[in-house]
């Protein structure tokens, strides 16, 4: 089923990043220019080409500097041309794409480099410090929560109620990192076990260290062109078929934690553009966001890809793996390759861009693969993003 | 109704706190770090942009316009006042014992600029002499 929606068909043409690291020398505006160069040079365009800029960063608070939109502008290529920062907490990667294909989808622009930056090794003495204040002031703050102790509290939901064990969610981690090792721009690939991850430090049970994505800097960038010039710049447009995008309530307490509303409803609206109506059937790759290794099986299951509790053992059939039926995390996701939170999100499109144009080296898999999910997720389990892409 | 305005403050249920990470780490960069060392030997340094021929100061690593990486680096001279401004009150809004001028130093040929205290009497247009090489930079008329 197709929706009635007019708008002009967009195509990916070109895609950049920087390596994400623990701590990077350049200032965010010298990565944020490093990843546009390269996602220019990839499409073959000159910054004179691009009509309008889309920059994406998550809090003012990583990187230190308020107003990050107009902070990176010069970097990003946005200075006098239409520019617009987006930013949807965590989601925002996947959000910065979206954003790049309405502007193109619109009719207003004809070609967009959509941008993604995030520096979080400036605020010390962790970055964790910055969402001090997402929390309820009266209700929760006094408790002086952090991020990991409500996904902490999900992550245990999430067990209890489909009757999850802590190795079956390690094998989450150790494919993601294996994945990684072929990834130029990953700052953890390797070779880890499910014991590597039981034995690793105990940060907030049941999340240890090696459940947990690290802390990055880096970027991200792409280039979108409507679909009437784009065989003008590649042979191989990847053509962005679907995207969609839901915010759940914020007041986290009042939501189910086991299921991710907020990602099936995101999902149902990327699915219903592009026309697919049996995800399992229809998808044949997919980067789910994944900065803890639950998170990955709990989107699957949201993106419809598993039924509800049942991801975990598809995970162990191999179902998900490179050369299983719907490899998940190729690129190795943010718990190999890093989490620069909004470029971590471009990231995973990126990755599916880059799979589906068959460029991926030695990150493609073995599959033949034709439609491609990212997903992205966001700040107090309530934002969600999702785009499809078909080549 | 706004609470200055009613005056009361201690008969409303509020709950005070404090928003901010302990602190920050900025790294200046490639070519932060070279502009910083350069004014421990006291230069002014800028980049130029291969393509355009614009002369970036502080230096950068990249033109904003032609988006290509910048290539040499080099030193700029004639420093002179494009605007200023004279401070005769802090940001807690305290009268300041000695007013501050504070200008806009470019540089000719030279594209950007560095924020200064300017000792002497500010005209625009003017030549200045750099005092010193640092942060903030000291000029004199």
């Amino acid at each position: 089923m197709k929706t009635n929606l007019k708008f002009r068909r967009v195509a990916a043409i070109g895609a950049g990043m920087t390596p994400f690291r623990r701590r990077m020398l350049e200032t965010p505006q010298e990565m944020a220019w490093e990843a546009s160069r390269r996602a220019l040079d990839e499409a073959g365009l000159e910054l004179r080409d691009i009509d309008c800029v889309v920059i994406g960063s998550a809090p003012d608070a990583f990187d230190g500097v308020h107003m990050k939109g107009e902070y990176l502008a010069h970097g990003a290529g946005g200075v006098m041309r239409p520019s617009s920062r987006v930013y949807v907490g965590g989601a925002t990667g996947v959000m910065t794409a979206i954003a790049g294909w309405y502007h193109v989808a619109s009719g207003m622009c004809k070609k967009v480099l959509a941008v993604a930056e995030e520096k979080m090794s400036t605020g010390r003495p962790h970055p964790q410090a910055v969402f001090r204040y997402i929390w309820d002031p009266i209700t929760e703050k006094p408790l002086n929560p952090n991020l990991i102790w409500i996904f902490a509290m999900e992550m245990h939901r999430y067990m209890f109620v489909n009757k999850v064990s802590k190795e079956e969610i390690a094998l989450v981690s150790v494919k993601n990192k294996r994945n990684a090792a072929s990834n130029p721009y990953a700052q953890l690939g390797g070779e880890i076990t499910v014991d590597d991850v039981l034995r690793s430090e105990v940060l907030v049970w049941p999340v240890q260290l090696l459940d947990v994505s690290p802390v990055s800097d880096g970027a991200a960038a792409m280039v979108f062109v409507d679909g009437d010039i784009a065989r003008r710049y590649t042979d191989t447009p990847i053509w962005v078929e679907g995207v969609g995008w839901t915010l759940d309530n914020t007041s986290w307490p009042n939501r189910e934690l086991a299921y991710p509303r907020y990602l099936e409803n995101a999902a149902r609206m990327a699915y219903r553009m592009a026309g697919i109506e049996r995800p399992q059937k229809e998808i044949d790759v997919v980067e789910p966001y994944d900065p803890f290794d639950y998170k990955e099986l709990h989107h699957l299951e949201g993106l419809m890809l598993a039924k509800r509790g049942e991801a975990p053992l598809l995970l162990k059939e191999g179902f998900f793996d490179k050369d299983g039926d719907i490899p998940s995390s190729p690129s190795g996701g943010l718990l190999g390759v890093g989490n620069p939170i909004a470029a971590a999100g471009l990231m995973k499109v990126i990755s599916i861009y880059w799979q589906l144009k068959g460029t991926a080296g030695k990150m493609q898999v073995k599959r033949p693969v034709h439609t491609g999910v990212a997903q992205a997720w966001g700040d107090l389990m309530q934002a969600s993003t999702v785009m499809v892409m078909r080549n | 109704m706004s609470w200055d305005k009613r005056g009361r403050e201690n008969e409303l249920v509020t709950w005070k706190d404090v928003m901010e990470v302990e602190r920050y780490v900025y790294t200046a960069g490639p070519d932060g770090e070279k502009f910083l060392r350069g004014l421990r030997e006291g230069k002014i340094l800028g980049r130029k942009c291969p393509r355009c021929g614009r002369v970036y100061v502080p230096p950068r690593m990249y033109c904003e316009d032609c988006f290509v990486e910048n290539g040499e680096y080099v030193e700029v001279k004639e420093a002179y006042l494009d605007s200023f401004t004279t401070i005769y009150y802090d940001n807690a809004d305290r009268r300041l014992d000695q007013p501050i001028t504070v200008g806009l130093v470019r540089f000719k040929g030279a594209s950007g600029g560095l924020l200064a205290i300017v000792q002497g009497i500010p005209e625009i247009g003017k030549k200045v002499e750099i005092v010193e090489y640092g942060i903030p930079l000291r000029v004199r008329t």
